[in-house]
């Protein structure tokens, strides 16, 4: 397999905005009026004064190991080898929702067909679009920006191949994607400089989720472990 | 603590994922395709024990005919159940050419579900058409149902003759229901279908939901095809003790295995533990009392009654309100298999995705 390409997101540079979101319905010709391959959740903590809210915004991962692949009957998600993006064959999908149950990130949407379609980082425009389409091409190669990381207003999400991706991420960032953080499936920058630099200290810190309330314990961020999907540890 | 830990607990947000994937076909299906498979058990059994057993008693020809009819009707209805909830149904109809993926559990359970209803289907035939189930019957059988319907038709003698001519050697039968039998057991794929997803912690339990699938099920269906065979054959002999002993076994093994796995989601992590509250906070509570109902009575009155039918000690008064009782507890064992399966999917929650900031 040649190069992965896979997505980058910095909690600390995101607004909210839903730029990303509504980008990517208007390329793809998405309902303009919801999220759908792209969403941007609130998260929000505590009642004012105390309020905190963290806005996370997520789509397919193009996942190294691609659960959604594994069960799809009919052969219609594929793991390409050639840029390791995970595109949809709507030729051969059955509508039967089963990769729904096996992503760990909600991407799988279906339409009113009722076959599935999910980000395949605007390889082409519209469902089904990027399946059979010739490797992804960098910008400067000529191959189209995806569309979401083009409208971020904070330069909060990028994409491309992982050595590239990572050289743009920083130093802990990057070390806790090589240390297997969420999986490997996504880098993601910490929160803050300062936690950033004490992050050091517990590169693979995540919450358990099994010990709801608990404080941050050191774990491998394995879904099947953890019980949970660690998305953003910062 | 260092400055980290500290800056980490700032903020811990949890992004739940819709798990409303699916809808109330596709427990109905998980549910026929075993159902399918115990009943088919139920009429294999009943046909080895009267061709190489020996059996001739009046009983055999009974289970063997409702045994593999609910287990034909069972597979169909499994296989419509799923099909409702498919956007191409072409493309599923046409298996062998689109369902190529033999990784994962729906590609290897359409197999099986075909094989199961193809054999089940020959076995049937089989058994309701040819000199033998004439003989059976009053006249030339035509009392048997679905006899009747071929007679009413006016071409039962042909089918029979048709059938008698390519009826395979016994040898050959005796295969053909073995690997009926092996078919039968692979229903268990309806349990690895929904364990084999890591997202959600209530099925995902590679043991217990396969366990507990096959024996809640093939509990079902052999009670289901013992139950229909005493709504017209109301004496309960030994050869039907026998049987409503095994089907409440079976539903003793499947409580002990619910009760397992209901202790591992209550010590579960935070999608387990949602699912657990669900179970046991909402409505979905009186489903649990259903099903924790259904399987009690079934051991109860399965073992004791059966056990008492089987030895030849079943006190007269007991032997007229026997029928009736086994009925309607296998009834009630029924619907409980269903319901377990509802209860599974409506409870299912997916990880949620981890914030930490
Ligand atoms: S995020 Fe979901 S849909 Fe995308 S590759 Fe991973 S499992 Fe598949
Ligand atoms: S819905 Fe389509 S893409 Fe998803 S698992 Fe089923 S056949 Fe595959
Ligand atoms: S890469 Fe393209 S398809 Fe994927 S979320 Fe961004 S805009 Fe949408």
């Amino acid at each position: 397999m040649s190069e992965q390409w896979m997505f980058y997101f910095d909690p600390n540079r995101c607004i909210g905005c839903h730029a990303c979101s509504i980008a990517c319905n208007q390329r793809h010709d998405r309902d303009a009026d919801e999220d759908d391959w792209r969403t941007v959740t609130h998260l929000e903590r505590g009642e004012y004064p105390d309020f905190q809210e963290l806005p996370v915004s997520m789509s397919c991962m193009h996942c190294h190991d691609a659960p959604c692949e594994q069960v799809c009957p009919p052969d219609a998600i594929v793991k390409r080898e050639e840029d390791g993006l995970v595109t949809v064959n709507r030729d051969r999908c059955i509508g039967c929702h089963y990769c729904a149950w096996a992503c760990p990130y909600g991407a799988p949407t279906y339409d009113d067909e009722g076959l599935m379609s999910k980000c395949n980082m605007c390889l082409g425009e519209g469902p089904g679009s990027g399946h059979g389409k010739p490797p992804k091409q960098k910008p400067e190669d000529g191959g189209l920006k995806p569309s979401c990381v083009d409208n971020c207003v904070g330069e909060a999400i990028k994409a491309g191949p992982v050595s590239e991706v990572m050289a743009e991420a920083s130093e802990t960032a990057a070390r806790r994607f090589e240390n297997g953080a969420y999986n490997s499936r996504v880098i993601v920058e910490p929160m803050d400089e300062d936690s950033a630099a004490g992050m050091d200290d517990v590169a693979d810190a995540s919450i358990d989720a099994n010990d709801e309330g608990a404080a941050a314990v050191p774990a491998g961020g394995s879904d099947a472990d953890g019980g949970a999907s660690d998305w953003l540890n910062g | 603590m260092t400055s980290s830990l500290i800056a980490l607990e700032t903020f811990v947000g949890f992004r739940w994922l819709p798990a409303d994937y699916w809808d109330l076909s596709i427990p109905v299906y998980l549910y026929l395709a075993v159902v399918a498979g115990g009943a088919y058990l139920a009429g294999a059994s009943a046909w080895f024990r009267r061709t190489l057993g020996g059996g001739g008693g009046r009983l055999e020809p009974e289970l063997i005919r409702w045994g593999f009819l609910i287990a034909v009707v069972s597979a169909a209805g499994a296989g419509l159940a799923v099909m409702s909830h498919l956007a191409v149904v072409y493309r599923a109809l046409l298996f062998p050419i689109y369902l190529t993926n033999f990784s994962s559990w729906i590609t290897i359970g359409t197999w099986i579900l075909v094989i199961l209803s193809v054999i089940a289907t020959l076995c049937l035939v089989l058994a309701l058409f040819g000199e033998d189930a004439a003989d059976a019957g009053d006249g030339d059988g035509r009392s048997l149902w679905p006899r009747a319907v071929v007679a009413k038709v006016g071409v039962l003698p042909t089918v029979d003759r048709l059938v008698d001519r390519v009826r395979p050697p016994t040898g050959a039968l005796v295969a053909l229901h073995a690997v009926g039998v092996l078919f039968a057991v692979a229903t268990i794929y309806t349990g690895f279908e929904l364990a084999i997803v890591e997202t959600v912690p209530l099925w995902n339990e590679p043991v217990i939901v396969p366990a507990l699938f096959l024996t809640s099920g093939v509990a079902a269906g052999v009670g289901l095809t013992l139950a229909v065979t005493l709504l017209f054959e109301r004496e309960i002999g030994r050869l039907a003790g026998g049987y409503a002993v095994a089907v409440g076994v079976l539903s003793g093994v499947s409580l002990l295995i619910a009760g397992i796995g209901w202790g591992e989601v209550a010590a579960g992590g935070m999608a387990a533990t949602a699912s657990y509250s669900a179970l046991t906070e909402g409505t979905l509570a009186i489903g649990v009392l259903v099903v924790a109902l259904g399987l009690a009575v079934a051991l109860v009155v399965g073992v004791v009654l059966g056990a008492a039918a089987a030895l030849g000690r079943l006190p007269e008064p007991v032997e007229r309100v026997g029928g009736p009782l086994l009925i309607g507890s296998f009834g009630l064992l029924t619907v409980s298999g269903l319901v377990m399966r509802i209860l599974f999917l409506l409870a299912a929650e997916q990880h949620p995705v981890v914030v930490v900031a």
